[in-house]
C-alpha cells in the first residue's frame, strides 16, 4: 500500500471502508465469523495470562474500555447534533441505542432501572456477539465471556464524566421472556438459552450531580 | 491591522494535549515561545479552564462559544463527547466561523483517535493532524 | 430406521467426542470408544493403502485423504466424512436412513461454529462445548422430524 497524501486516515471519511477500486461502500460490516475469530483469540490471550476468573474478565473489561472511549467520539460525532451527553437518562439511552446499533446493528433489547439500588441500571441483550459461539466449561463456572461489552460500556460512560462500574452477567432466559426469533446465529444453532445482563452501578458523586441538574 | 496569532489549545483531563500558535495572515506560524505575549496568552487560555469546567454540564452541546474574555482577547472553547477541551484565544471571530473551525478539528480529531496507535487522553504527537489544524485555521480564521 | 450414534477423531487417532442419537443405540463404554475410534482411523488409513485404485497424493475429490467412507452391515450403516484437516465425523444409523450425508455435513458446520470459535475449546482435543452438542442433538430431531411428516 503507497503511503501517500490521500491514504492518511485523516483524509480519509469516518466509517466508509476504502474499497480497492476506490469505491466505498455505505455499510461498513464485518462477518460474524471474522469477528468470533478474533475475539477468540482475544480471549485465549487473556486466559493464559490470567490467573483467575475474575482477573480474566477484568483484563477483558479493560481490553473493551479503549474501545468504549473511541466509539464514545465516533458515534457522538456522526450524530452530526455536536450534542454532548449531560443527563444520566440520557447517556444510558445514547448508550443502549446509539452505541448499540453503531456496533452490534441493533438496539439492546432492553434498558431498566433496578428496583432496589437507585444507583443501577440494567442494559439486557438476548444475544451478545461476544458469547454466540462460546461454552464456558464448568471449571470456569461464573465466567461471562461478555465482560468485553461491559468494557466498552464503561469505557462509554466514563468518557462521558458518568464514572460507573459496568459487570456482566449471564442471566437464565425465562419461558417465553424472548419471542423474537434468533437472528445471527447460524441455521440449525439452538436458541440461546441465557441473556447477558450488563449491570451499571454509577459512582455516587455521578448521581449527585445529576440530581442537582435536575432542579 | 496587525494580525494577531491565535491560539490553540486541546486540553485532557490533566495536561495539554496539543498547542499550535498560528498567524493567520501569513500562515507562518510564529515559534517565539520566550515572548511576553505568548506566555501571557497562554495564562489567558489555562485561566478560562475553571469557566469551562463550570459551565460543562450546563448545557448539552458541545460548542460553548465565548467562556471568558480578557483585553480584547476572546476565549471559544469547544468540548467533544468524551469532554476534551479545544479552546482557541482569538480577538473576537465570529462565533459562526469559530464554531465550523471547531467542527473541522473535530473531525481530525475523532479521525486521530481512530487510530489503534494513539491512546485517548495522550498528547497528540501527529505531523498530519497539526499540519491539517494550521491549514483548517488559515482556512476558517484568516 | 433412525441415527444411533455420532463419534469424532481427530487427526492422530484419539475419539474426541461420542454421542447416543437415538434411544435405540446400544450403550456402549467410554473405553470401548476410545477403542472403537482409534481402529476406524487405523482401518480408515489401511484401507486406503490397500485400495487397489490409488487417487493422486492419495487425496479423495474434496481433498481429504482417501480411506473409508461407508461400511455397510445388515444391522447398521456407517458414514465418515473426514475434512482436510483430518478430522473424521463418523456416524452411525439403521439401514434405510436417509439423510445421513446431510447431518454429516451439517455437523461439520456446527463443529466449524460452535468448537473452534469457542475461546475455551483446544484443538485436537475432546469436545466438551455445550453448544456443539445441544445444536448436534437439535440437529437430529429436525431430520428425525423432518423425516416423520414426509412418511405421512
Amino acid at each position: 500500500m503507497s503511503r501517500n497524501a490521500s491514504n492518511n486516515i485523516l483524509d480519509r471519511p469516518l466509517g466508509f471502508r476504502a474499497t480497492p477500486a476506490g469505491r466505498s461502500s455505505d455499510v461498513s460490516s464485518v462477518s460474524l465469523s471474522a469477528f468470533a475469530y478474533v475475539y477468540s483469540e482475544l480471549v485465549q490471550y487473556h486466559q493464559g495470562r490470567a490467573a483467575s476468573i475474575s482477573e480474566l474478565e477484568r483484563r477483558l473489561e479493560s481490553a473493551g474500555y479503549g474501545v468504549g472511549l473511541k466509539v464514545l467520539e465516533c458515534v457522538a460525532y456522526r450524530g452530526k447534533e455536536m450534542k454532548r451527553e449531560t443527563r444520566l437518562m440520557s447517556i444510558l439511552h445514547f448508550v443502549s441505542s446509539s452505541v448499540w446499533k453503531s456496533l452490534f446493528g441493533k438496539s439492546a433489547d432492553s434498558l431498566e432501572r433496578s428496583i432496589d439500588n437507585q444507583d443501577e441500571f440494567m442494559i439486557v441483550d438476548y444475544e451478545p456477539i461476544t458469547s454466540t459461539f462460546v461454552s464456558v466449561p464448568q471449571d470456569l463456572g461464573q465466567l461471562s465471556a461478555d465482560a468485553y461489552v461491559s468494557g466498552i460500556i464503561a469505557g462509554v460512560l466514563d468518557g462521558a464524566g458518568f464514572s460507573a462500574r459496568v459487570t456482566a452477567h449471564n442471566v437464565q432466559v425465562e419461558e417465553g421472556e424472548n419471542s423474537r426469533p434468533p437472528t445471527n446465529a447460524t441455521p440449525g444453532m439452538p436458541r440461546r438459552t441465557e441473556k447477558a445482563v450488563f449491570l451499571v452501578k454509577f459512582s455516587p458523586e455521578v448521581l449527585e450531580r445529576d440530581a442537582t441538574l435536575e432542579r | 491591522m496587525a494580525a494577531v496569532p491565535v491560539l490553540f489549545v486541546i486540553v485532557g483531563k490533566n495536561e495539554p494535549l496539543y498547542e499550535a500558535e498560528i498567524d493567520t495572515s501569513t500562515g507562518i506560524h510564529s515559534s517565539s515561545s520566550g515572548d511576553l505575549s505568548t506566555r501571557q496568552n497562554y495564562f489567558v487560555l489555562h485561566s478560562a479552564l475553571d469557566l469551562v469546567e463550570k459551565s460543562a454540564w450546563t448545557t448539552n452541546s458541545m460548542y460553548l462559544r465565548v467562556v471568558d474574555k480578557v483585553n480584547h482577547q476572546q476565549v471559544s472553547t469547544f468540548l467533544t463527547a468524551a469532554n476534551v477541551k479545544f479552546m482557541l484565544l482569538h480577538s473576537g471571530k465570529g462565533e459562526e466561523v469559530v464554531k465550523n473551525f471547531f467542527n473541522e478539528v473535530y473531525q481530525y480529531y475523532v479521525k486521530l483517535s481512530m487510530n489503534p496507535f494513539y491512546k485517548f487522553d495522550t498528547p497528540i504527537s501527529s505531523k498530519a493532524f497539526d499540519t491539517r489544524v494550521r491549514a483548517a485555521a488559515r482556512a476558517y480564521l484568516s | 430406521m433412525g441415527f444411533l450414534h455420532l463419534f469424532i477423531v481427530n487427526k492422530s487417532g484419539g475419539l474426541i467426542l461420542h454421542r447416543s442419537l437415538g434411544p435405540r443405540a446400544p450403550s456402549i463404554g467410554t473405553n470401548d470408544w476410545l477403542r472403537i475410534g482409534s481402529t476406524f482411523h487405523s482401518l480408515h488409513a489401511i484401507a486406503a493403502e490397500a485400495s487397489p485404485v490409488r487417487l493422486p497424493k492419495n487425496k479423495n475429490p474434496s481433498g481429504a485423504d482417501d480411506g473409508i467412507q461407508q461400511i455397510e452391515g445388515s444391522g447398521v450403516t456407517l458414514k465418515c466424512l473426514q475434512t482436510r484437516t483430518g478430522i473424521k465425523f463418523v456416524l452411525t444409523a439403521e439401514p434405510g436412513t436417509t439423510d445421513i450425508d446431510t447431518a454429516l455435513r451439517e455437523i461439520y458446520v456446527l463443529y466449524a461454529d460452535c468448537a473452534l470459535k469457542d475461546p475455551f475449546y483446544e484443538l485436537e482435543m475432546p469436545i466438551r462445548c455445550e453448544l456443539f452438542t445441544s445444536a448436534v442433538d437439535n440437529l437430529i430431531e429436525r431430520l428425525e422430524q423432518s423425516k416423520m411428516s414426509a412418511v405421512r
